[in-house]
């Protein structure tokens, strides 16, 4: 039993920075816009973050709370810009949205890679918050709640990143099943000639959804800086999670709520070898286990044609009023 | 013809990726490593066209003020550890012969792919006189260009090819820090409670193999009944992935948690847990003030001054560099008064004063593999042949979790 609460906790860490990334993508495909750039835009999300606790320290003094606010601000604008570039370039230039998706996940890598090294340079050496800044993204404790056996330990022992991706979750489940506006946006998303039609702003609603999208990866990639790594730069801070965020949306079939304990299932998958060690079957195994659980996924969903769990179906292609 | 190359050249690797390859290399090494365990000092046999040490070179002398220095690391200071170590030691050199900032040329996070060639080609293009590699995977990048411009040294820390590449120009080095291992190892073996240490390192190999026993026969030194336990990242630098296998080795009950990879990261983990902590690099006391004890570290510096002082006289460098304790190129940072075991300084000294005395050193038998065969006879000590570690028996007591 003790083994599996610690295993948990392990996958919640470890999943959390994937979920956050995967929420922003759903997200913005429920707009019918594939972004493809999630990895990018968690780079500028976790630099700009770091950096902006930084110089929340280093300008204003402020540490702590104020600066992981201040981190939290800074990365959803960040992760916000680059969606915003991309959805300038394929709503009202109507590229590409493969290539432009492609694109930005190779800028927003360069970008984290160029600043964090730069930052570093400034700082002397390297970049790292102070300790008062990192106890701001340590577990919580939730006094009597914490010390309950086995559930303090399952539900209220994270930092809080944790309950705030699960508060992105549940909201955007709550907002694209139960209001008249995620209605909306599920109908741009699917066919958006016809949303055009009923009077839906589509172009709106695709800017809108991407950047907000957008500014939740940033947010994903602000964790891997400020919780996985402790508040230090290290490059390539973000090596591949992006792109386990875009396979996660597959494998949570494009439902927030679905991306709760698939999450925690990828993040399960992640850490597997740490925790059951099968003896005999290299690392390299285990670490394709959640593309091989994503691919399962694609192909029962290809046999059972379900239309709850499929892809919306513009997302990919570009709208475009005058062409029928 | 290029195509068929290529296909077989891809069948042979799809191949040898199905071979369960640890298992031979490690029978194929065990017998090596059996031919090795000698007292003899080892001596060197020059091929054709090495030069031996303090000969002049083919190259031109170079002054002081002129020399453009290149470095070419895996990662970048920011991984406070090996790389930030290894600077330090290139800013100590820099300082100790009075060179400028514009004489020393490094590049950072360079892969172990064939963009570490491209950045070895780029310093040799920028007029560098001497270039240092320091990651264990450049080796055969290193190798490919040094043949290309037979007029620049090169010099490739934690390598094993130099000795038998008749290339004059490469050179291989790295010190004793199984030393320095065993001391930092008696500060965990006093501290741990538990009796259990966790031991995160980077790849399965005679560097980390040979570091870990190390670290262990320290801590048994003075712990009898301590046990470890190994987890692999299987990478030299991944922040993320120590963090995670240092809560993982915390989670089974570790509660000294030692390392071999580039990063704070299972320092500042132990922290969090409330746990214990050696480092190996550099002092660690900063990032985990409640949780390091100390950490194995090396002085770079002087292999650096060394090596660039022949580039400037024109005389070879050594083909394969190494040194120890003794030296001082090895040695364990401040230990953190606040939290040792009582007597840890004491018992440190007197195993370095044993280690000084050169009559004892750190794998002297007898030795025992985790599956109970004699490795080192009693009365027998292994010396590594060469600069590289080739010491790659899992010692009794150590589990490895894969």
């Amino acid at each position: 039993m003790d083994n599996f609460v610690k295993f948990i906790n392990a996958a919640v860490l470890a999943g959390t920075p994937v979920l956050l990334g995967t929420l922003g993508e759903i997200l913005t495909e429920k707009s019918g816009n594939l972004n493809l750039g999630v990895e990018g835009m968690m780079f500028m999300g976790a630099i700009s973050g770091l950096a902006g606790a930084w110089f929340a320290e280093q300008w204003f003094n402020w540490s702590g709370v104020p600066a992981a606010l201040i981190a939290l601000l800074i990365s959803f604008v960040a992760g916000a810009f680059g969606a915003l570039m991309y959805a300038f370039l394929t709503v009202t230039l109507r590229a590409n949205q493969n290539v432009t998706g492609l694109t930005l996940a190779i800028f927003g890598t360069g970008f984290g890679n160029f600043f964090g090294e730069l930052l570093g340079k400034r700082a002397g050496g390297f970049v790292t918050v102070t300790a008062h800044t990192k106890d701001a993204f340590a577990n919580l404790n939730f006094g009597p709640l914490s010390k309950i056996p086995v559930i303090g330990r399952l539900f209220f022992s994270y930092n809080w990143l944790v309950y705030f991706a699960v508060i992105v979750a549940i909201a955007l489940h709550l907002f694209l099943k139960h209001t008249r506006r995620g209605l909306n946006l599920r109908s741009v998303g699917e066919s958006p000639a016809t949303a055009d039609a009923a009077g839906i702003n589509v172009n709106l609603y695709k800017y809108l959804a991407t950047i907000i999208g957008g500014g939740i990866c940033g947010i994903g990639g602000m964790y891997m800086t400020m919780v996985t790594t402790g508040g230090i730069w290290v490059h390539n801070t973000i090596r591949g999670y992006g792109w386990l965020a875009v396979a996660l949306v597959i494998f949570a079939t494009w439902s927030p709520a679905r991306a709760l304990y698939c999450g925690l299932i990828f993040g399960g998958l992640m850490m597997l070898r740490l925790y059951l060690p099968i003896p005999g079957v290299p690392q390299q195994i285990y670490d394709m286990l959640p593309y091989v659980a994503t691919i399962l996924v694609l192909i029962g969903m290809s046999i059972r044609q379900s239309k709850e769990y499929a892809q919306p179906k513009s997302s990919g292609l570009n709208y475009f009023r005058e062409e029928r | 013809m290029r195509k068929f190359l290529s296909m077989m050249l891809s069948l042979v690797l799809l191949l040898s990726l199905l071979a369960f390859v640890p298992a031979t290399v490690a029978a194929a090494s065990e017998t090596e490593a059996e031919m090795e365990i000698e007292e003899t000092e080892p001596v060197i046999e020059y091929l054709p066209n090495q030069i031996p040490e303090g000969e002049p070179t083919n190259m031109d002398p170079v002054a002081l003020e002129d020399i453009k220095i290149g470095f070419v690391h895996v990662s970048d200071p920011s991984d406070q550890g090996y790389t930030y170590n290894h600077d330090l030691g290139t800013q100590h050199m820099a300082e100790t012969l009075g060179l400028n900032e514009d004489q020393i040329i490094n590049k950072f996070n360079v892969p172990e792919t064939a963009e570490c060639a491209t950045a070895l080609r780029e310093l040799a293009e920028e007029g560098c006189h001497i270039i240092f590699a320091t990651s264990f995977g450049f080796e055969d990048f290193v190798l490919e260009v040094a043949a290309e411009y037979p007029d620049i040294e090169f010099c490739h820390a934690t390598g094993y090819q130099a000795l038998t590449t008749d290339l004059p120009n490469v050179h291989n080095y790295f010190g004793a820090i199984y030393q320095a291992r065993y001391l930092s190892g008696i500060a965990a073996g006093l501290k741990t409670e538990t009796n259990l240490l966790g031991y995160v390192t980077a790849m399965p190999f005679a560097e980390c193999i040979s570091g870990f026993d190390a670290f262990y026969l320290g801590a048994k030194s003075v712990n009898p009944d301590v046990k470890m336990l190994v987890m692999y990242t299987n990478s030299w630098n991944d922040p993320t992935k120590e963090a995670q296998v240092a809560q993982a080795l915390i989670d089974r009950g570790a509660d000294v948690i030692g390392q071999h990879c580039d990063s704070t990261a299972p320092a500042t983990t132990a922290q969090q847990n409330g746990v214990w902590h050696v480092g190996y690099n550099s002092d660690m006391i900063e990032a985990a003030p409640e949780a390091s004890l100390t950490s194995a570290v090396w002085d770079w510096s002087q292999y650096l001054i060394y090596a660039v002082n022949h580039r400037v006289e024109a005389t070879a460098i050594a083909l394969d560099w190494s040194k120890g304790l003794a030296d001082k190129v090895v040695d364990i940072s401040a230990l953190n008064e606040d939290i040792i075991a009582e007597g840890t300084a004491e018992a440190i000294e007197e195993a370095r004063e044993k280690i000084l005395s050169g009559e004892w050193d750190v794998f002297t038998g007898p030795l025992y593999d985790n599956e109970g065969n004699i490795v080192v006879e009693e009365g027998v000590t292994f010396v590594e042949p060469q600069s590289a570690p080739s010491f790659e028996f899992i010692l009794e007591g150590i589990t490895v979790v894969e």
